[in-house]
């Protein structure tokens, strides 16, 4: 995928440019309390909803991401930058036969059953130590979005967001889903209720996830 | 129309315009990127990809996990 970036020219524009690349670096200072609030915020609905442990793995997320914003802050390096994730050949056949074993196999277990939980979680956890872990390159740039795609995208997300809040928000309560007014999880309850359906949900899960840690 | 068909509707409007906007950003065109350039973007400081891949761990626990 190509950056969507383009090369600025130098002199005065390029003292120009300078500026406007200092003045984007604010944006990640606001970045992380933002993403630290989203998570509580999550975390809280979650909670109310009678979702403890998930509330529980937001809140520490939350306080995770906190305390790696601090750091960065006291160190003073800047926005690091990660390094594309690579799997290839041998490696990414034995992830492709792993991900699909784990999901003909999980997708046996019941719905919400503590042998599904524990392998989620599982999986969940390695993810995020791998991203956590990944190293990261201070000072060096990734592509910078062009304003306008990324509004278009932000909007994207925006409306999907605000549509699924709006239908969990008609529900008769947090607890109880609504047939008028369904949720995405609600309309996956029928594809979940079968073992074939779990396993391809369980399936594109991964997928997501891995596309997720290559960026 | 009941309120049920018409949320399905939106769903799936906002669906194909998630995909309209991949084929977009796909054929270098337009000033709309990929998705995975946005993410690239979006995930290039380390708090910002935690915060991400856990929204997709929640999603996991949501749809299977107690």
């Amino acid at each position: 995928m190509a950056p969507q970036a383009s090369a600025g020219p130098s002199g005065r524009s390029e003292t120009g440019r300078a500026a406007r690349v200092r003045a984007r670096g604010g944006r990640p200072a606001l970045r992380d309390p933002l993403i630290v609030l989203v998570l509580l915020m999550a975390g809280t609905f979650d909670w109310l909803s009678g979702n403890p442990i998930h509330s529980v793995l937001l809140f520490a997320a939350a306080a995770a991401v906190a305390w790696e914003a601090a750091r960065a802050h006291r160190r003073g390096q800047g926005r690091p930058t990660a390094h594309p994730a690579t799997a290839g050949g041998a490696s990414g056949r034995i992830a492709v036969a792993g991900g699909l074993a784990f999901a003909v196999v999980v997708g046996g277990f019941g719905r919400y059953s503590w042998p599904a939980t524990v392998a989620v979680v599982s999986v969940g956890a390695m993810a995020i130590a791998a991203a956590w872990r990944r190293p990261v390159q201070a000072g060096s740039e990734r592509a910078r979005l062009d304003p306008v795609g990324a509004a278009v995208w932000a909007a994207a997300f925006v409306a999907l967001g605000v549509l699924e809040l709006t239908n969990l928000l008609l529900q008769p309560s947090l607890k109880a889903d609504s047939y008028a007014h369904p949720t995405l999880s609600v309309l996956t309850d029928p594809i979940l209720a079968s073992h074939p359906g779990r396993s391809v949900a369980l399936l594109v899960w991964l997928v997501v996830g891995w596309f997720l840690l290559k960026r | 129309m009941s309120s049920h068909s018409v949320t399905l509707a939106l769903y799936v409007f906002v669906v194909q315009a998630g995909i309209a906007l991949e084929l977009l950003g796909r054929t270098g065109r337009t000033r709309i990127p990929p998705l995975g350039v946005v993410f690239s973007s979006v995930m290039r400081t380390r708090s910002a990809r935690i915060g991400i891949v856990t929204a997709w761990v929640w999603l996991g626990l949501h749809l299977f996990a107690r």
